[in-house]
C-alpha cells in the first residue's frame, strides 16, 4: 500500500466533502424541492409539484420591495459599520504592543454578550423614557422616535456587528507599514493623500472582508430587526421567519430562503471581483 | 489494575443476567409525551392537570414537552411522522386542522371517549381530529395607573392620550388576525370574511401604535411601563393582572370579542397510545377543566365543569358575554388569512 501524496489528496478531502454534502447540500436540495410545492391554508403543504409558490412570489411586488429594502439596508449598515470601525481598528493596530491585546479584547468583548441582550439594551437606551431621548429633551430638542422603526434597527445592527468589522479590519491590516507612509510624507504628500494613496489601498483586503461579513450578517439577521423594528421593518429574514414559524407557509419560506442564498452568492461574487481587482492594482 | 478489570467484568455479567428482569419492571411505568405551550401555560397546566393526572394514574408518567407556539408543534410532528415521539399535542384549532389534513392525528371517537358527549359544541370542528380543550378570548390590556377610568370599549385604542403607547402583536400573529375581525364588526362589518372596515380602522391606528411586534409580549410592555394599552389573550391577561400588583389589567370590552380554541389531539402512531387516550379523557373531564379554568382563567370546554363564579367572571363564558362574542369559524379564517396578511403589510404595518 504505497500512496503518493498526489493521489492521497482526494482521499483526505473526502470526509470533508461528505460532511458538506450531508449537512449543507442535502438540506439545500430539500429546501429547493420544498419551494416547488404549494402552501395550503392553515399550514399544510401540497403533495404535488407546483410552480404556484414561485409564481405568486415573483408576481408580487411586495417581495421585490422587501428584497430591495433588505439589500439597501444591509449596504447602509455595512457602510456605517465601516465608518465607525475603521478609526478604532486603525488605532488598535497602531497602539503600543503592550496595550494592543487588551484593546482587541475590549473591541470584541461585546460578542461575549448575546445579541438579544444587547438589543434589549438598545430598547432601554433609545426608548421613549430611555436616556438618549431624555438627554435630548433636556437640551430642548424634540427627539424623533429612535426605536420601533428603521432608525432603531440601523443603530442596533451597526453596534452589534462592529466587532466583526473591527476583527476583519485588523486581520487585513498586516501589510500596513509605517515606513511607506513616512516615505510618502517625506516626498511631500499631505496626510489626506497619504491616507488615500497608501493606507487605504493597503488596508483594502481587510475592508472588503469586513464588508462582506457585515453585509451577509445583516441580510440574515432577524432578531434585532424584529425587536427594534416594531414590526414595521419588513425584511427578507423577518419574512422567512414569519412564513416558517407563524403562518407556516414552508414552501414560501423555502423560496425566500433560496432568494436570500442568491443574495449571498451575489455578494461573494462581487467580493471576489473587487478583491482581485484590488490585488492587481496594488501589485 | 487487574482487580478493577475483574470487577468491571462482574458488573457487566451481572447486568446482562439482570436485564430480562429490569425490562418488564420499567415497562410497567408507561411514559407519554405531551407537547404543549411553554412558559406560563406550562407552569399552570402542569400543576392543574398533569400532576393530578399522574397522581390518579400512578402507572403513567407524563413528560411535558414545551413548545413556544402551535406552529412548532406541527413542525415537530411533521418531522417525526415516520417515528413519532409525541403522544398527545395541544395546539390551536387551525393547526389541528393542518395536522389532521396531513394525517398526523388519529380521530377521537365517542365510543372510546365518552367524555366527548359532555363538551360544548364549539369544541368540535369538521375535519379536525383534535377536539377543543380550552376556550380563550381576546381582551383589552391596560395599565390601571395610566388609563383612567378603566376602559370598557375597544374604542379607547383610538383615544388621543394613548397614541404612541399601544403594544399589539400584529398579523400574521393570530392576535392581529383576531383583532381585525373584532374591529371590523365594530366598524360596521357584518360578515367577517369581508374585513376591509377592520383593516381601515387599524390602518388609522397604526401611527399611534408603539410596536406591532412587542417582544417578549404585550403583557410585558404594559407591566414594565413601555406601553399603556394593548391587546392580548384573556387567560394570560387575567393571570398576569393578578400577579403584576396593579401594573396590568385585562378588560373584556362591552362590544364583545372572539374565541380562540386550543385543541388536544392524539398523535397517529403514538408510542403509548392507550396511556395517551387515558390522558386525553382526563384532560377533557369536568374535574381537569374546572381545575385549569380556576387556575388560569381559560373558559372550560366541558359543560359539566363546575367552575367557581369568581373564575368564571374573569372569562368570556358568562351567558351575557357569550351572546356578544363574534361567531367565527377559524377554519374559514385560515382561508382568508393570507389575504388579510397582505392587507396588513400594505396598509397597516407600512404606516407610521
Amino acid at each position: 500500500m504505497s500512496a503518493t501524496p498526489r493521489n492521497l489528496l482526494p482521499l483526505l478531502v473526502l470526509p470533508a466533502v461528505a460532511v458538506n454534502l450531508f449537512t449543507f447540500l442535502w438540506p439545500m436540495l430539500n429546501l429547493a424541492g420544498l419551494s416547488f410545492r404549494e402552501g395550503l391554508p392553515g399550514g399544510g403543504i401540497g403533495a404535488a409539484f407546483s410552480l404556484a409558490t414561485w409564481g405568486d412570489l415573483l408576481a408580487d411586488e411586495f417581495y421585490l420591495e422587501i428584497l430591495l429594502r433588505s439589500v439597501g439596508m444591509a449596504l447602509g449598515i455595512t457602510g456605517l459599520a465601516l465608518l465607525a470601525s475603521y478609526p478604532i481598528a486603525f488605532f488598535v493596530h497602531r497602539a503600543d504592543a503592550r496595550w494592543r491585546n487588551l484593546l482587541v479584547v475590549a473591541c470584541i468583548s461585546p460578542l461575549l454578550i448575546s445579541a438579544v441582550v444587547r438589543t434589549y439594551g438598545w430598547l432601554v437606551i433609545l426608548g421613549d423614557a430611555g436616556f438618549l431621548p431624555v438627554i435630548l429633551r433636556g437640551l430642548g430638542f424634540a427627539p424623533p422616535r429612535l426605536v420601533f422603526n428603521m432608525t432603531g434597527v440601523v443603530i442596533g445592527l451597526v453596534e452589534i456587528l462592529m466587532p466583526y468589522m473591527i476583527l476583519s479590519l485588523l486581520a487585513g491590516f498586516g501589510r500596513l507599514n509605517q515606513t511607506l507612509e513616512e516615505a510618502a510624507a517625506s516626498l511631500g504628500a499631505p496626510p489626506l493623500v497619504v491616507f488615500w494613496r497608501i493606507v487605504l489601498p493597503l488596508t483594502l483586503p481587510g475592508i472588503l472582508l469586513g464588508c462582506l461579513l457585515v453585509f451577509v450578517l445583516t441580510v440574515s439577521s432577524f432578531i434585532t430587526p424584529k425587536l427594534l423594528g416594531g414590526g414595521r421593518v419588513l425584511l427578507l429574514a423577518t419574512e422567512i421567519y414569519d412564513q416558517a414559524i407563524v403562518t407556516l407557509n414552508w414552501p414560501l419560506a423555502a423560496a425566500l430562503s433560496l432568494i436570500a442564498l442568491g443574495v449571498f452568492g451575489a455578494a461573494l461574487l462581487v467580493y471576489g471581483r473587487i478583491s482581485r481587482a484590488a490585488e492587481r492594482s496594488i501589485a | 489494575m487487574d482487580l478493577t478489570r475483574r470487577h468491571l467484568g462482574r458488573v457487566a455479567v451481572g447486568g446482562l443476567l439482570a436485564a430480562p428482569f429490569i425490562r418488564p419492571a420499567s415497562a410497567q411505568e408507561r411514559s407519554i409525551t405531551l407537547a404543549a405551550y411553554s412558559g406560563i401555560f406550562q407552569d399552570n397546566y402542569h400543576a392543574a392537570v398533569v400532576e393530578p393526572f399522574m397522581k390518579a394514574h400512578p402507572g403513567i408518567k407524563v413528560s411535558y414537552y414545551a413548545m413556544p407556539n402551535s406552529a412548532q408543534t406541527l413542525g415537530t410532528l411533521r418531522a417525526q411522522k415516520a417515528a413519532p415521539q409525541i403522544d398527545v399535542a395541544i395546539f390551536d384549532v387551525t393547526i389541528g386542522k393542518a395536522a389532521s389534513d396531513e394525517g398526523l392525528l388519529d380521530p377521537l371517537t365517542k365510543e372510546e371517549f365518552p367524555v366527548l358527549a359532555e363538551l360544548a359544541p364549539a369544541a368540535f370542528a369538521p375535519g379536525v381530529h383534535a377536539v377543543g380543550v380550552t376556550f380563550d378570548s381576546l381582551s383589552l390590556l391596560y395599565s390601571p395607573e395610566v388609563v383612567k377610568p378603566a376602559p370598557t370599549s375597544w374604542k379607547v385604542l383610538w383615544e388621543k392620550p394613548y397614541q404612541g403607547k399601544i403594544a399589539i402583536t400584529g398579523a400574521p400573529d393570530i392576535v392581529g388576525i383576531g383583532l381585525t375581525l373584532v374591529i371590523n364588526r365594530l366598524n360596521g362589518g357584518t360578515d367577517y370574511r369581508q374585513f376591509d372596515a377592520g383593516i381601515k380602522a387599524l390602518s388609522d391606528l397604526s401611527p399611534g401604535v408603539l410596536s406591532w411586534e412587542p417582544k417578549p409580549d404585550a403583557y410585558t410592555f404594559i407591566t414594565n411601563g413601555t406601553a399603556a394599552l394593548g391587546v392580548g389573550w384573556n387567560a394570560r391577561g387575567q393571570l398576569y393582572a393578578r400577579q403584576s400588583g396593579g401594573k396590568l389589567a385585562a378588560a373584556l370590552p362591552e362590544e364583545g370579542s372572539l374565541f380562540q380554541i386550543n385543541t388536544i389531539g392524539l398523535v397517529k402512531g403514538a408510542p403509548q397510545s392507550e396511556a395517551a387516550k387515558a390522558y386525553i379523557r382526563y384532560a377533557l373531564s369536568a374535574e381537569a377543566q374546572k381545575a385549569f379554568s380556576e387556575r388560569m382563567f381559560y373558559a372550560p370546554v366541558n359543560t359539566r365543569a363546575d367552575v367557581s363564579a369568581e373564575a368564571l367572571a374573569a372569562t368570556a363564558a358568562s351567558p351575557e358575554r357569550m351572546a356578544k362574542m363574534l361567531q367565527v369559524d377559524w377554519l374559514e379564517v385560515a382561508k382568508i388569512r393570507d389575504r388579510m396578511n397582505d392587507q396588513w403589510r400594505r396598509r397597516i404595518l407600512s404606516r407610521g
